[in-house]
């Protein structure tokens, strides 16, 4: 079991070595085998379990080494996608974006066997997540389902079954990602809310979802209806200022507290994280609070993701020791 | 009737082909090569896209935005009194900006858009309109640090800008448009905004447009005919309810017709389009209309860009080619 006080994990995506990278683009340029491919993820899988259990990380994740993004890799293993070109998503950041062109559907599960393979390695939690039917909608081009609501129930019931394989394979932790939810709440809030309740209902797990940037004090207090035990937010990149958002109204969920800004290449000190986490307890009943990166650590270098997670390791193991 | 674009075009060629823009941002941000290396890769990819909107037969076109991070650290990196900060989501895409904070008194001191206008004017074939983010927008997506209200920080910025539309004017462009998507999404705002557009646009000589986006102006109307420009331009694809609008009395400007979709790969049909222009001749005379698609085109990959265009004349060339 993971500690019950300021427990710490991470958002679930790790940057990819070098020679894993590499070997992506010979896979997509046709020069390598997936089975070839599919080692090194393994490897780095391997190594990231490692790394987060000497880090001394509570809850683990598995890394998603064999993952491009948080939307692409869901569109590829499902029915109904194809790729359009690259879309640009800043700086000089372009991301590969699905187009729906028939009816969403599963062929095979798509996490289970990276789920179990990270659970061996280790024996401490692992905590599966998959990307939110709300977000895998909005953030794909919709060719085919005239009602964005059909896509968007289509999905729901399709991570349901991989949300429920996954708890038959021993997951305990399940995360849902759900960075769009939050795009357009005064039309959507309902349907995205709705569809996540789905996936979620008597799963007998602890549930998470991740809401990350956009305009989150638009959904507050609202979010607190979202069927999971526990919202995870990025509160970092906005140097917590967002915290005030949250004294408006008693927070009843679990919070992930995102301590950690993974925008930018500086390591953040240990003071500045503790003080962070200071001023969260301030606002959130602080045994409700988890502690983690605003986001997925993937577009860091290795050497950044692993020196700001001992800054936020570090300063929980500070924090926690303060109380009396 | 005239053909156009709202502003911005995918920096990066279609795949396979090699993304110049790409290498040289990555090779800028390394520093191996200087600001003017750089600039000059900009430019020849700006004389690339002003070639596809000419050959696409779009007849007002824009330089395309490609020097444009993103519209808002374009305009506040411009100006005195801003940092940047963490990264945000725009508006409800997958497109992120870091968000600029007044830290100090927001003053205008050189052109911002002028020299990129100059360029895009001597190397086009078809008439060139310059844009910009309007004050409102520009304020609500950035943090105030040092005005004392909302409103000081909005009509400073008002003021700052109304320099850059005066240095704009002073070129004489045949349109200068000013993007305002911010109100759409705060319209008790709107007496603020109609300062702002005042203050704005005090002195420039050009005939002006103000574009809106992501939404529907139908609680500001008829009143956003009141302000000072001679375009309104209106998304009827994020915004359906803007025919409610267009119900509710008559429109006597001119109307940027926002009616192909910039963020969906699915390729309008001629007669979808055609139909659409029919609907709006019954509110707005065809010969006060500027087609153009509902938003920047950045949101999509270039081959589609190109294909939707061609749409947009086509549209334009049934419509009138039927004797309407």
């Amino acid at each position: 079991m993971i500690p019950s006080y300021l427990p710490t994990t991470t958002v679930g995506s790790f940057p990819k070595p070098p020679d894993l990278l590499a070997a992506r683009q010979k896979y997509r340029r046709g020069q390598l085998d997936r089975e070839a491919l599919r080692a090194l993820e393994r490897q780095a899988t391997q190594e990231w379990i490692r790394r987060q259990e000497e880090l001394g990380l509570d809850l683990l994740v598995d890394g998603e080494q064999y993952r491009a993004d948080l939307v692409t890799f869901f569109a590829e293993e499902l029915d109904g996608f194809r790729m359009a070109g690259l879309v640009r998503a800043f700086g000089n950041r372009y991301y590969r974006k699905p187009v729906v062109i028939a009816p969403v559907g599963r062929r095979h599960p798509l996490l289970v066997e990276w789920f179990r393979f990270a659970q061996s390695l280790t024996s401490k939690p692992v905590k599966a997540v998959l990307t939110g039917p709300y977000t895998l909608a909005e953030w794909s081009f919709n060719e085919y389902y005239p009602a964005r609501r059909d896509l968007i129930s289509d999905l729901a019931r399709v991570l349901r079954e991989e949300a429920q394989d996954l708890v038959r394979a021993g997951a305990r932790y399940l995360q849902i990602d759900e960075p769009a939810i939050h795009s357009r709440p005064e039309e959507d809030f309902e349907l995205a809310r709705a569809a996540l309740a789905h996936i979620t209902e008597d799963l007998g797990v602890y549930t998470i979802v991740h809401i990350c940037y956009g305009d989150v004090a638009r959904i507050y207090p609202d979010m607190l209806r979202l069927a999971v035990d526990q919202i995870a937010l990025a509160l970092a990149n906005t140097r917590f200022t967002l915290l005030e958002v949250f004294r408006t109204h008693p927070f009843t969920r679990d919070v992930g507290l995102g301590v950690i800004d993974v925008t930018r290449h500086r390591v953040e000190t240990v003071e500045e994280v503790v003080s962070g986490i200071q001023r969260a307890l301030e606002v959130f009943p602080p045994h409700r609070v988890h502690l983690s990166p605003d986001c997925g650590l993937r577009t860091c270098t290795m050497e950044e993701a692993v020196a700001k997670l001992e800054a936020m390791v570090e300063a929980a193991r500070l924090v926690r020791a303060m109380v009396p | 009737m005239i053909t156009t674009v709202v502003g911005s075009y995918p920096k990066i060629p279609d795949l396979p082909a090699p993304g110049r823009w790409r290498s040289a941002k990555e090779k800028r941000e390394r520093g191996e090569i200087s600001p003017e290396e750089f600039l000059q890769v900009e430019r020849e990819v700006t004389l690339e896209v002003i070639q596809e909107q000419v050959e696409a037969g779009i007849e007002l076109i824009t330089d395309g935005q490609i020097r444009w991070e993103d519209p808002q650290t374009y305009f506040a990196q411009g100006l005195t009194g801003f940092t940047l900060d963490g990264l945000q989501r725009w508006f409800d895409t997958n497109m992120y900006y870091r968000i600029p904070v007044a830290e100090g008194e927001v003053l205008w001191t050189d052109p911002i858009t002028v020299e990129d206008y100059r360029f895009a004017k001597a190397h086009s074939p078809r008439p060139v309109k310059p844009v910009i983010t309007g004050p409102y927008t520009l304020a609500r997506l950035s943090q105030n640090r040092y005005y004392a209200t909302f409103e000081d920080f909005v009509l400073s910025l008002a003021l700052a800008l109304n320099q850059e539309l005066r240095a704009l004017d002073a070129e004489n462009p045949p349109l200068i448009q000013v993007d305002e998507p911010g109100i759409l999404r705060h319209k008790a705002d709107f007496p603020l905004f109609r300062e702002a557009m005042i203050t704005l646009t005090e002195g420039v000589r050009a005939p002006l447009a103000l574009y809106t986006y992501f939404g529907d102006v139908v609680d500001l109307y008829p009143e956003i005919l009141d302000l000072p420009f001679d375009v309104i331009g209106l998304d009827f694809v994020a915004g359906p309810r803007n025919w409610e609008a267009l119900e509710k009395a008559p429109f006597e400007k001119w109307l940027g017709f926002g009616i192909l979709d910039a963020r969906n790969t699915r390729l309008e049909s001629l007669e979808e389009l055609v139909r659409a222009l029919d609907r709006v001749s019954r509110y707005v005379p065809l010969d006060r209309i500027y087609l153009n698609p509902s938003a920047g085109l950045e949101f999509l990959p270039r081959n589609v860009v190109r294909a939707k265009l061609h749409r947009l004349v086509e549209a334009k060339r049934a419509v009138l080619g039927v004797g309407v």
